[in-house]
């Protein structure tokens, strides 16, 4: 028992210790706030506009435009405007204001002409940037709701009781849960079953793949045979894959907390930068949901561990390893590709079968656990089947390596690989 | 006398051929030991199996008294250097010490003090917490065998440990390996290289294609192998010192040197005496002791050995 445990520890450090492991750490939440953030970072970032107006309109439209323009905007994103009314006609002040927005005294000035009443009236829009569509559709929004006011002002009608009388309505969406109601709408559960289906594969990967560098390794430089002279290879196997899996879960863990700080502090990140408050709301998971997707997760990883054990155990460089580890990450590709099929029918037939099988669940389950309640016996029937397998595969796994690990030269025939397990 | 390892009867085959044939050998405690043979003799699988790492076909082998294959527990206190050489590369110095003491039973505390020391016996104290891949090859090779000795063995095990030394270090090694045995260890090597073996070894086993060919103490084998050769030398070859040795039967001259076999004491006063009357000046007159590597090449042959098969099947 100590001397897995000293395995554990040697690799959990030297995972822990490695530049890799810090930088996904801090790099992945930055990350994926990012992907969530920098759309609206990157959509042009409100500024103030300093515009001239010359009004020649009949009388309410200019001061109905000006306070349209003048309200505080609802988000950060959105535009100010600064509106200076210049007394006169555009024909006399053409040429000064043209003047002025060339010395960036102004930026722009916009023209309300007399006929902007009738139908089909149009107000002028002159500006260094003239391109900026959110200005043009600020100052469309502003004129129309202007001229509707006073349109409707002539024709008798008081513009707030319209506005009572023709309020849209919004769709409320929630989704049913063992907990019952729960907010967030489709868009977030799409979210939150790709976000969970992709980091499993992710760590499942990155993580499978440092078992086998790691035995790999101890083959190459011939560790191996001062550790199999003083240790079982099962014992061996066990502490290298618990270790590499320990530095995995304490990765996890690490953005676990991250998450649940974004999370709590969602509705203030959603002023700060705007968000509709639904989508930081996909990343929340209740307890119950996040120990069973962090439960898949686990077995996912040990299962694919005891895989990529056995693929390091048998090829003798890192080159042969790449093409095989590519066929043993076929089956968790699988469910990534029915992605679709399984978030539109959560309980359907391919969903079901894929949760079930233990190679593809590890992601086909999270997948369904976050877009839907699961029947629990479904859960059960998975978790076992997955135990079964990875009992299964790290026999196999052990008996290769015990051999394996020993063999230099080239890579076993399948023929041979099946001998191995025989004699072993 | 008690031996630290006893291999008796030990079959090792691969498919296609004979590794190890056999093969017995006992090793008498707190000497040193070689194991003597060309390349691809069986000399690492054997150290293999002693080891543990493969399986022998068959035959015992007893390491400190237990066999390994059944008590695993006894090879905790061997020290095991394999041929080729290796570390955890991204590992600091000690850190890998500490690791390699604790694997075989040492706390961790123990095993860092001891680390140290061996450190600072090697000249490497100010490398503690470098990473080993940051050190020189020569470096990594004292590491790598202070991993080997540091939870003080009773039994240390070097395949080929002179490999890729430079003289200096080759130095080290041999003190080391003459320090071990004075605190009592046992100490078997492999090699293929006789002058240090001959420097080395207390007793030794020269084997080839897998099996025995000679083994005993250096003495004894010496002894036994000691011809009656002297070798007679002058200060000048003058016609008259060729016509002395030329009534000597069976003398034969190569350059300024004579060789006669002697094979008795009395042949030996009256060679003597008979030089001693002649009026060259004799040089040099000397029994001609035979070297481990005429010994070896006498039984062995010129390494007409078959190259080592590379192990690619081990079932």
């Amino acid at each position: 028992m100590r001397d897995i445990l000293l395995i554990i520890k040697r690799e959990f450090q030297e995972r822990v210790a490695s530049r890799s492991f810090v930088i996904g750490t801090l790099l992945f939440p930055l990350l994926l706030i990012g992907i969530f953030l920098l759309p609206r970072l990157v959509g042009s970032g409100g500024t103030v506009w300093k515009l001239a107006l010359i009004n020649e309109a009949p009388a309410g439209v200019g001061a109905g435009f000006i306070a349209a323009l003048s309200r505080t905007p609802e988000s950060r994103d959105d535009n100010r405007y600064r509106i200076e009314p210049i007394e006169g006609t555009l024909a006399q002040h053409r040429d000064a204001l043209a003047a002025r927005v060339q010395g960036k005294d102004l930026d722009g000035y916009v023209v309300l002409p007399a006929d902007v009443m009738a139908r089909g009236g149009m107000i002028q829009f002159r500006a260094r940037k003239a391109g900026s569509f959110a200005v043009i559709r600020d100052l469309r929004t502003a004129a129309t709701r202007a001229v509707q006011s006073e349109r409707l002002r002539t024709a008798g009608i008081e513009p707030a009781a319209v506005a009572a009388l023709v309020a849209p309505v919004q769709v409320d969406e929630a989704r049913i849960t063992v907990r019952g109601e729960e907010r967030g709408g489709a868009l977030s559960t799409f979210l939150a079953a790709y976000v969970v289906a992709f980091l499993i594969y992710l760590m499942t990967t990155i993580y499978g793949v440092t078992v086998m560098r790691s035995v790999l390794e101890e083959k190459t430089n011939r560790i191996a045979e001062v550790l199999m002279s003083t240790i079982r290879a099962s014992h061996l196997m066990a502490g290298k894959i618990i270790g590499v899996g320990s530095a995995a879960v304490a990765q996890v863990l690490i953005w676990a907390v991250i998450m649940a700080v974004v999370v709590t502090q969602s509705h203030r990140l959603g002023e700060r930068f705007s968000l509709p408050p639904t989508v930081l709301q996909a990343l929340r998971v209740d307890a119950s949901t996040g120990v069973l997707l962090f439960l898949f997760f686990l077995l996912g990883f040990l299962l694919y561990a005891s895989v990529f054990a056995t693929v390091g155990a048998s090829v003798t460089s890192e080159q042969e390893a790449q093409s095989v580890q590519f066929m043993a990450l076929i089956p968790l590709i699988v469910p990534l590709m029915f992605l679709q099929s399984i978030l539109n029918a959560p309980l359907g037939p391919t969903a079901t079968t894929l949760g079930i099988i233990p190679f593809t669940a590890p992601i086909a389950m999270p997948m369904r656990l976050a877009s839907t309640p699961v029947p629990g016996i479904e859960i059960a029937i998975s978790l076992v089947l997955m135990v079964v397998a990875i009992a299964a595969v790290s026999w196999i796994a052990g008996k290769v390596y015990r051999i394996g690990i020993l063999s230099t030269g080239k890579r076993p025939t399948l023929g041979e690989l099946v001998r191995w397990v025989r004699t072993a | 006398m008690s031996h630290a390892l006893v291999i008796q009867e030990v079959t090792k085959r691969y498919v296609g051929h004979l590794a190890v044939d056999r093969l017995s050998l006992a090793v008498p405690t707190g000497s040193i030991y070689g194991i003597l043979g060309p390349n691809g003799a069986g000399k690492s699988t054997t150290l293999r199996m002693v080891m543990n790492i493969i399986a022998r076909d068959s035959g015992s082998i007893s390491v400190l008294g237990a066999d390994p294959a059944v008590d695993r527990a006894v090879l905790r206190r061997v020290g095991y250097l394999p041929e080729e050489r290796g570390l955890y590369k991204k590992m600091s110095v000690i850190d890998v010490i500490v690791f390699f003491g604790a694997l075989r039973g040492m706390a961790e505390g123990t095993a860092r003090e001891h680390g140290v020391r061996w450190l600072e016996k090697m000249g490497l104290a100010q490398w503690q917490r470098a990473r080993v891949d940051t050190l020189s090859k020569g470096m990594q090779q004292k590491v790598q065998f202070i991993t080997t000795v540091v939870h003080a063995p009773d039994l240390l095990i070097l395949d080929e440990p002179a490999s890729g030394l430079d003289p200096v270090n080759q130095e080290v090694l041999r003190e080391t390996i003459l320090g071990a045995r004075d605190e009592g260890r046992t100490v078997v090597f492999s090699t293929h290289n006789m002058d240090q073996a001959e420097q080395l070894c207390d007793s030794l086993c020269i084997i080839a294609q897998g099996r025995k060919v000679l083994d005993g103490s250096l003495r004894e084998i010496r002894r036994g192998h000691a011809a009656h050769k002297y070798r007679v030398e002058f200060e000048s070859v003058t016609p008259d010192a060729v016509a002395l040795m030329s009534r000597v039967d069976g003398a034969t001259r190569s350059g300024d040197t004579w060789e006669v076999d002697l094979p008795t004491a009395d042949d030996v006063r009256r060679a003597l005496t008979q030089l001693a009357s002649t009026s060259v000046p004799v040089a040099r007159f000397e029994h001609v002791r035979p070297s481990l590597h005429q010994i070896f090449v006498e039984h062995v042959g010129h390494a007409e050995v078959a190259a080592r098969r590379p192990e690619t099947t081990h079932a």
